[in-house]
């Protein structure tokens, strides 16, 4: 019986990726096909529907303020679970969060909109243009995920003293959204553009840092996620493995496809502990590393995992295709690789 | 293939390629038909490909049986169709067979991977045909489909090889001998009786004619492995499913079935059990290298989006502006250089090899007959006859010889391998560097990122080629012998 090495965590991690793995199984896993090929609005927030039971439409929120109240390694557990079996949809649910991350962290008057009704996905406009002038919104953000069909959206403006995020609800005047038109992957978390002339905000949050923050969620989501899409294709490239006769024998018993196979067992591994440290620490340093190394590990693995399949992988039916379109999406977002590098070096160099 | 006056990017290809460019100044007239080949294919880009390619792909996600006739019946004005039929038959292939279809394919893939797989596939088709010296189908199955291309109508082949339990194991001798074959076609009186399946197959449900490779005896497929010739229109035969890809949709891959299929000895191509040899590592010997020219045009089509998205002002500013995106363009261009040298490496010396057969005074004084003659039934008789074919094989034997077509087959697995995973590698990296910008340029790059991977997989996957590299090269193990006369296999 095949099973990934122990990963120490403690009782309330456990319980709480139990849950979130029978969430994944139940109810993505038989819809998964139809998450990516047609992932209708409705469907998708069906799928986000049940995952609230688990808490994770808040779950970044305090719980005094409303919200799920989990902390950031317990949400990257989440999502990691979630992301076995769907990627798209755990990014969707990262996406609402960081979204509302600003309300939960900042103050505003008023109620979060979004938390406490149905509410969502949310969509985070990051990374783009956003100012507030006059009290009015004018952004452009060219892809940004769950734009396509959400009910309200979180901008961080640039430069604006005392207000550090605005929210608009989606049909306001002078807000335009237009879906990506072919999405590589990650298709249940509809990603799209998104333009404001003008637009009246609903809520105006003040507080610290707040563009930081939502970086950092990101990155630590990504990080989880791209773990999940590690799992997948080692799973499922592992039971092929097993029941493929290839050249004399089973496909597990060739070198090669070993080698394939420990290396996403490593990256497993490697992923977990990367993202478990960057949860630890507050600065945004380790979740880039974790995402950039996580990512690109993701990407392999999926490519890897469709090689192993041979022409069976390439094929919409078997579902390992999905995986090196979705990573790809996970290593092109929020940002590039050599960007995230620089980024490092700039963080070191200024403190 | 005439010589064209030399545009101005016939000039620049012959700076792209500088093999090429030597060999022009020892054979300017060869030389620049290749590059006549080549403007044409940059044309049908131009005119039919590039305008459809985005679109097309997408359609085939929602409707996968979809196929763009139009496409095809454009591409006989450029008689891509032609290009693995020998000259003395109306076709375009001269001694620079194999280079002009790499350079045709690198070019058509630069602009969709899908549509230049779906031109190559029926190439690859015509292959066996021409390999397997199956002289007395030329005047009918090659005649048609040169006539027709004339009129504008695709007359198309395709090449069956894989089963759904035996991808891999049908393209190497030792694997085969071990492989689980499902698909038999058990002798009875007057030739065979088929039945079983075959999948993914490339062009199998547009194609007219397929040659196949397959058991007789499934106990034993290596010595029974016999290539066929399957005509649509066969009782039993049909095409019931087509794939949905990740990439390269343009093209369909198809299963076919066999239901008590009667093909006839005719159609045998080649005698009984020469099927390795003549069917497939033949094939792959010429085939794998342009295989890696798909590789590179796709890399190549993602390179050029991937240039002008660096050229869009984003921001104020320009990606090329700076430094790091200037380095990873040289690496691209670099990686462009190194698999042209690669598969051209290959073209180059298996059309050396074939070059022999084709232009010598021996086997074109057989189509000095005249044609009258030649596509009547008692002349196919003849050359389908147990002596007929020994005749044709007797003389592909004086002209190819073994260790060259070995040699053939090593370097194709190495263009095959090595210029698939480089443009792997450039698509991925060239997507990492864009990110989710907004630019239309990242879409083509993504498509491309979707089309590259079957690179590594079809046509044996990488590893398998490695391993052919190894055998052939390395350890010397692996020898293609071209089918003797009255020799071997089951007869």
């Amino acid at each position: 019986m095949a099973r990934l090495p122990e990963f120490r965590e403690e009782q309330e991690y456990r319980i709480l990726r139990d849950s979130a793995a029978s969430f994944a199984a139940d109810v993505l896993a038989p819809q998964a096909e139809e998450l990516d090929l047609q992932p209708a609005p409705w469907r998708v927030k069906k799928a986000l529907a049940k995952a609230d039971e688990l808490g994770m439409l808040s779950a970044l929120v305090p719980e005094e303020k409303g919200g799920g109240g989990l902390d950031d390694y317990a949400f990257c557990v989440a999502l990691e679970e979630i992301a076995v079996e769907e990627a798209g949809v755990a990014v969707a649910l990262l996406a609402h969060n960081a979204a509302l991350l600003p309300a939960a962290l900042g103050e505003f008057e008023g109620l979060i909109t979004g938390v406490g009704e149905e509410s969502y996905p949310a969509c985070l406009a990051f990374p783009g243009e956003v100012a507030l002038r006059e009290g009015k919104v004018n952004a452009r953000v060219p892809f940004a995920f769950n734009a396509d069909g959400c009910p309200f959206i979180t901008l961080i403006p640039t430069q604006e003293a005392g207000t550090r995020a605005v929210t608009v609800r989606s049909d306001a005047a002078g807000v335009s959204i237009e879906a990506e038109a072919y999405p590589l992957g990650l298709r249940a978390a509809r990603p799209g553009a998104l333009k404001m002339e003008g637009a009246e905000p609903s809520n105006l949050i003040s507080g610290g840092d707040m563009l930081g923050a939502v970086e950092r969620a990101l990155f630590l989501g990504l990080s989880a996620v791209a773990v999940g899409i590690i799992r997948n294709a080692l799973r499922k490239a592992y039971a092929y493995a097993r029941e493929r006769y290839q050249a004399g024998k089973m496909i597990i018993e060739h070198q090669q496809m070993r080698i394939f196979l420990a290396e996403m067992l490593a990256g497993v591994e490697e992923g977990r502990s990367l993202t478990r440290e960057s949860c630890s620490s507050r600065e945004l340093a380790p979740a880039v590393t974790a995402w950039m190394r996580n990512t690109a590990r993701a990407v392999q693995a999926a490519t890897d995992g469709v090689q192993i399949h041979g022409g069976y992988g390439y094929m919409r039916d078997y579902g390992m295709e999905r995986l090196m379109r979705d990573a790809k999406y996970c290593q092109m977002y929020p940002t590039t690789s050599q960007e995230a590098l620089l980024r490092l070096l700039d963080i070191y160099e200024t403190g | 293939m005439a010589a064209t006056v030399m545009s101005e990017r016939g000039r620049k290809l012959l700076r792209d390629f500088p093999a090429l460019g030597a060999l022009h100044e020892h054979d300017r007239k060869g030389i620049e038909g290749l590059i006549g080949l080549v403007e044409r294919a940059a044309e049908y880009n131009r005119d039919v490909a590039l305008p459809r390619a985005l679109e097309l792909d997408e359609r085939m996600e929602r409707e996968p049986d979809y196929f763009d006739w139009e496409m095809m019946r454009e591409a006989c004005k450029y008689r891509f169709f032609s290009l693995a039929i020998p000259e003395v038959l109306g076709g375009l292939a001269n001694k620079y067979m194999v280079t002009g279809m790499a350079l045709v394919v690198e070019e058509l893939c630069s602009a969709c991977g899908g549509i230049g797989l779906a031109i190559a596939a029926h190439s690859l088709g015509v292959a066996p045909l021409i390999a397997s010296g199956a002289m007395a189908h030329w005047e009918t199955v090659l005649h048609e489909i040169v006539e027709e291309e004339k009129k504008g109508n695709p007359v198309l082949m395709a090449y069956a090889i894989t089963e759904p339990s035996a991808g891999t194991d049908v393209e190497e001798p030792e694997f085969l001998a071990v492989a689980r074959i499902g698909l038999e076609a058990k002798r009875v009186k007057g030739g065979y009786r088929v039945n079983g399946r075959k999948c993914f197959i490339s062009g199998g449900s547009e194609a007219k004619y397929i040659t196949m490779t397959a058991a007789t005896d499934r106990s034993r497929p290596l010595e029974t492995w016999t290539t066929f010739l399957v005509e649509r229109g066969m009782e039993g035969f049909s095409t019931p499913r087509v794939e949905l890809k990740m990439g390269q949709r343009a093209c369909h891959a198809a299963e076919l079935l066999f239901e008590d299929v009667f093909i006839p000895h005719s159609h045998v191509l080649g005698y009984e059990g020469d099927g390795i040899a003549n069917g497939i590592l033949i094939i792959m010997a010429a085939s794998r290298g342009p295989v890696g020219a798909i590789a590179t045009g796709i890399a190549r089509g993602a390179f050029e989006h991937f240039l002008a998205w660096a050229r869009e002002p984003a921001n104020g500013k320009k990606p090329i502006d700076e430094d790091r995106i200037r380095m990873a363009l040289a690496d691209m261009y670099a990686v462009l250089e190194e698999n042209r040298g690669l598969y051209l490496g290959h073209s180059l010396g298996g059309d050396a090899l074939f070059r022999n057969a084709f232009t010598h005074p021996l086997f074109l004084s057989a189509f000095m007959i005249p044609r009258r003659i030649r596509a009547s039934k008692p002349y196919a008789s003849l050359l389908n006859s147990y002596y007929g074919k020994g005749l044709v094989n007797i003389l592909f034997r004086y002209f190819i010889k073994d260790e060259d077509a070995t040699d053939m087959l090593a370097k194709a697995s190495l263009a095959k391998f090595a210029c698939a995973d480089n443009a792997m590698a450039l698509v991925s990296r060239a997507l990492e560097l864009m990110g989710t910008t907004p630019s239309p340029q990242r879409r083509w790059v993504e498509k491309a990122y979707r089309d590259v991977k079957l690179t590594q997989i079809y046509e044996g996957t990488n590893q398998l080629n490695r391993l052919a590299l190894y055998n052939t090269e390395i350890a010397g193990t692996l020898k293609v012998e071209i089918p003797g006369p009255f020799k071997k296999g089951v007869r």
